[in-house]
């Protein structure tokens, strides 16, 4: 057990870098997991060919952190309410820029992280919590394609939401 | 060096080749103008940005580009650094977009639907505004799908599919293509994340929870009321010589269901979006919007009343008080003091077939389903027996003579068993098909005290069991017979006024204040749970809670696994004799509320042992000047018991309520506040609302809150006038009440009071039909007639509610109902999909 989890893997990134990545690293997503499942061991270099090296870096970055965690279970996160707390450690980790967390969260959805996924997706909830639509706009670069007056009947429908 | 790298951060790409950096436009760029008003987005900036490259892009020298990126972004450093700060300011604002971006074009849509499921619908809303784009990203029918069931709500989502299926047949003539639906067609398409068995609510028998939960306690026997035996009883204050035949024959051969309501939908209802394949599907975020608003009505105390039977047709009415109530989709029964039992059609409002007639005496308790492979009634009577009849006809198919040897308090059928308690003190178990000992239904007979079989039943465990086939080959041992006794179960030591029957479970509550959990199966008392003061007259338990109504006037409930009471509900002033919880779980809330449950012990086990006055038990609380909260605080001082497996007040969604109904003839609906402590929400008095519902609602009017008192009785007078003749049998006289006796003249209407003088908007000449005159003196008597010290007119027996409504049987022989859809439209369309919490 301990040696196939020593084992190292090669990756090689959109942009053709190819990295090392120990195995039990490699495991956290689920894709490469069940490839491995699936080819027995991988010997030559793993194409990952929709990640480029910088995210695949950051992306293994956290695979590393979070190495020893243990494994999820598909449905569990469904049964809690859902909250947008996360632990220090992953709020560091997504203190990026926006084009970086939206391809951190494009990788992890692609190679199957969903501890990563649901980090990131949280990260951009909280980023639209509590602003005012103009501030939504500006946190993303959004053009209010809206007339006023179809701003301001959206308004009125959502009235009913109010506490 | 290294700190302007670090400042850098290497891996944002600025693309200053794409951009250009042309100078002198760049200081009166748009940054000048909407200095100081950030009321604007940078996607102008941004449209210049990636237009300039086209026409005055300024080249960069081939030995920038040459050097990599690091060394490149310290080239462009060092040339910002060379500029004013004005110009670099602008440059900033300039590079800003490209910092920030939209993630509903940068990220597919079951990614945004992730995104957008961790946010509360408010924020959603709000949302919606920033864009089209992100209007229809939010208005995403999985993701209102998903709010939805995660308030607690719950739908008929077979009644959904097959309207779905249905309207999606129709001709397309009339495309009504949702606004929303147009914009956004790939639909997300993440795995399901709700059992489909969760959404499913109304199905049919009473194994499924949230229909026993609909359903619940029944109680006492009428009089006597056990409990300490201080309540007067309806009996005793019968005056009359009402003759349940007479009313019977009344009702003419137009009974047939009517097609007054019919839900014809166009695809125009705003409940449908139309997909790109042409199907129809149900607009989940204007599902989940009306269901927000029928909830708000509740809380606010928004609705109309109506009454069964209709005001136009009070001959249809029982003849004296109603005791027990059940409704499922459009039908509801109800069994009277007059003896009879009634179906109702609650669309019309109309009695269905004619009442059925059998018991000898009061009916006190029933449980019905309409369903086609059921299609059945059963009814208990103070007259010690029980009666099955057939639903859709009125037939009586079976009959248990006697069942108890005193009245029949309450009844509890599924697929399997009949269950009844009685007076006499115990609980019985029935057979409700043949049944061999080889099936699994039948009793696993254990030696323990309490439990006793009736002779014919076979100890199993002691045959081998291809000795017992070959003795039912044989024919030696012969299959029972449905409703034969399968086992009495003793251990209460008053009146059994309540029970529950839940797969495998019995719940009864008793006047010895005790409530007792049993195995249907096998007969044996599992638990013994104490908390009331006084007898218990009502029970309903789910999975994780039993919540009780007692005579100490109080409503209780207590962990169903530890039998830990969890929250004392104090609002009534007299006996809680009927109640209903529905607390609005969430998919999959039980680890959730046991891990509450236990972070509250763990609050108390701390505060013990820093030394803190916490104990449990509220007399030594009491003692200790401290008055204990115990509507669901969580402070440990207000802990009652530890080991519990929900938290204080017993968990559930915001949305979760009680409500009870009491001799002290209201109906309180109770809520939870912000700290999750159950509070009085509203207090609904059936004497205001049988005024309400008995002026014929002309449609239209705004749902009032306030009581009609004045009114209420001219409108009256009015409608009887112009009814149209009557039917010629009188109605019995109106039991219910001894001030009514005063006035039984058959052409008059009783003298009102508190209206004298010579301006007499009550038309209190108008001659009325005699039918309706002791109809009248009910209406009368409780709007205007009511001394505080009089004997109760409204006294309430039975609630039931739903999404929508509750029903109440009194003291009253109308049933009344409180609609909370109110005459909404859009609401009473939407509200065929909801079922209650």
């Amino acid at each position: 057990m301990a040696e196939t989890n020593n084992q190292e893997l090669t990756f090689t990134s959109s942009d053709g870098k190819n990295m090392k990545v120990p195995r039990d690293v490699a495991e956290r997503s689920l894709l490469i997991k069940n490839m491995l499942e699936d080819l027995g061991d991988a010997t030559e270099a793993i194409p990952i060919p929709n990640v480029s090296e910088n995210v695949l870096t950051k992306v293994l970055e956290w695979c590393t952190h979070h190495r020893n965690d243990p494994p999820t279970t598909g449905d569990e996160d469904d049964s809690r309410r859902k909250t947008t707390d996360i632990e220090e450690w992953d709020q560091k980790f997504m203190q990026v820029d926006q084009e970086m967390l939206f391809e951190i969260i494009l990788a992890a959805n692609y190679l199957d992280i969903k501890p990563l996924l649901d980090i990131g997706c949280k990260t951009v909830a909280n980023m639209i919590k509590g602003k005012s639509p103009e501030e939504i706009r500006k946190t993303f670069n959004i053009q209010n394609d809206f007339t006023p007056e179809e701003e301001d009947q959206i308004r009125r429908e959502n009235e009913w939401a109010e506490e | 060096m290294a700190r302007d790298k670090d400042g850098l951060e290497i891996s944002i790409p600025l693309r200053l080749y794409r951009s250009g950096l042309t100078t002198p436009s760049l200081s009166t760029a748009p940054f000048k103008v909407d200095e100081g008003y950030s009321d604007d987005t940078r996607s102008q900036a941004d449209k210049e940005l990636s237009r300039t490259p086209s026409d005055d892009v300024m080249s960069i020298p081939d030995w920038v580009l040459a050097h990599n990126e690091v060394e490149r972004a310290e080239i462009a450093y060092n040339l910002l650094l060379t500029l004013r700060t004005s110009t670099v300011a602008s440059v900033v604002e300039r590079l800003t977009p490209l910092l920030h971006m939209d993630p509903v074009l940068k990220l597919p849509p079951e990614i945004t639907s992730e995104i957008f499921s961790y946010l509360e619908p408010q924020t959603l809303l709000t949302a919606s505004l920033a864009s089209r784009a992100w209007r229809s990203r939010v208005f995403d029918s999985r993701l209102w799908k998903d709010l939805y069931i995660g308030e607690g709500w719950r739908v008929d989502i077979d009644a959904i599919r097959a309207f779905e299926q249905e309207q999606s047949a129709l001709p397309q003539s009339r495309k009504s293509r949702s606004r929303y639906a147009d914009t956004d067609l790939g639909e997300p398409k993440l795995k399901k994340r709700v059992p489909s068995g969760w959404l499913d609510s109304r199905s049919l028998g009473s194994d499924d929870n949230s229909v026993s939960a609909a359903e619940v306690q029944q109680l006492l026997a009428a009089q006597k009321v056990e409990i300490d035996g201080d309540h007067p009883l309806p009996e005793l204050q019968n005056t009359s010589s009402s003759n349940p035949q007479e009313t019977e024959s009344g009702d003419g051969p137009e009974n047939r269901p009517s097609k007054a309501i019919q839900r014809t939908l166009s695809v125009k209802s705003p409940l449908l979006i139309r997909m790109p394949n042409g199907s129809v599907k149900v607009d989940w975020p204007y599902l989940y919007r009306q269901r927000r608003r029928l909830e708000d009505n509740w809380v606010k105390g928004r609705y109309t009343n109506f009454q069964l039977p209709h005001p136009a047709h009070m001959d249809e009415a029982h003849g004296e008080c109603v005791y027990a109530i059940q409704f499922i989709g459009k039908w509801l029964v109800s069994g009277s003091r007059d003896k009879t039992v009634r179906v109702w059609d609650l669309e019309t409002k109309r009695l269905w077939h004619r009442p059925l007639l059998g018991h000898k005496k009061s009916v006190l308790c029933l449980q019905f389903d309409p369903s086609p492979s059921e299609d059945i009634i059963v009814s208990g009577s103070s007259d010690k027996s029980v009666i099955v009849w057939r639903f859709s006809t009125g037939e009586k198919i079976h009959e248990i003579v006697p069942a108890h040897d005193d009245s029949v308090l309450n009844l509890r059928f599924d697929s399997r068993y009949l269950v009844t308690c009685s007076k006499d003190k115990l609980i019985k178990v029935w057979n409700r098909r043949h049944l061999s000992p080889l099936d699994e239904a039948y009793p696993n007979v254990s030696h323990g005290v309490g439990v006793t079989y009736p002779s014919y039943i076979i100890d199993t465990s002691e045959i081998p069991s291809p000795v017992l086939e070959a003795e039912i080959a044989k024919n030696h041992i012969r299959a029972l017979a449905p409703y034969s006794l399968l086992m009495a179960l003793a251990g209460h030591t008053a009146a059994v006024n309540a029970i529950q029957l839940n797969n495998d479970e019995i719940v009864s509550a008793s006047g010895d204040r005790v409530i007792r959990v049993w195995n249907v199966r096998n007969g044996v008392c599992k638990r013994v749970i104490l908390g009331h003061d006084k007898g218990i007259a009502c029970v309903q338990s789910d999975d994780m809670r039993i919540v009780s109504g007692s005579n100490d006037n109080t409503v209780r409930i207590f962990d169903h696994v530890s039998g830990a009471q969890v929250a004392c509900l104090q609002g009534h002033t007299n006996l809680v004799r009927t109640v209903q919880a529905g607390f609005g779980d969430p998919p999959g809330s039980e680890e959730a509320l046991r891990l509450e449950a236990l972070a509250v012990d763990q609050d108390f086990w701390d505060a013990q042992r820093s030394g803190r006055a916490v104990d449990l038990g509220p007399a030594a609380m009491r003692r200790a000047g401290y008055r204990q909260n115990t509507t669901g605080s969580r402070d440990p001082r207000d802990i009652n018991a530890v080991g519990a497996l929900i938290p204080p007040g017993g968990g559930g969604s915001k949305w979760g309520k009680i409500v009870s109904g009491s001799y002290d003839e209201s109906v309180i609906i109770w809520r939870k506040d912000s700290k999750g402590e159950w509070v009085v929400s509203q207090t609904l008095r059936q004497a205001d609302a049988a005024a309400r519902a008995a002026h014929i609602a002309p449609t239209n009017t705004p749902s009032r809150s306030g009581p009609l008192r004045g009114n209420a009785f001219a409108q009256l007078a009015a409608l009887a006038a112009q009814a149209r003749p009557a039917p010629p049998q009188p109605l019995p006289s109106a039991p219910v009440n001894n001030t009514a006796s005063n006035h039984q003249g058959n052409s008059s209407i009783p003298a009102q009071p508190s209206n004298t003088g010579q301006n007499p908007p009550q038309n209190h000449e108008t001659p009325v039909l005699p039918n309706y005159a002791n109809f009248m003196n009910l209406v009368a008597t409780n709007l205007h007639l009511r001394p505080p010290a009089q004997s109760p007119t409204s006294r309430i027996f039975k609630i039931q509610f739903d999404a929508r409504k509750i029903v109440c049987a009194s003291q009253d022989p109308r049933i009344v109902v409180w609609d909370f859809v109110g005459d909404d439209e859009e609401l009473n369309e939407a509200c065929q999909f909801f079922t209650g919490l």
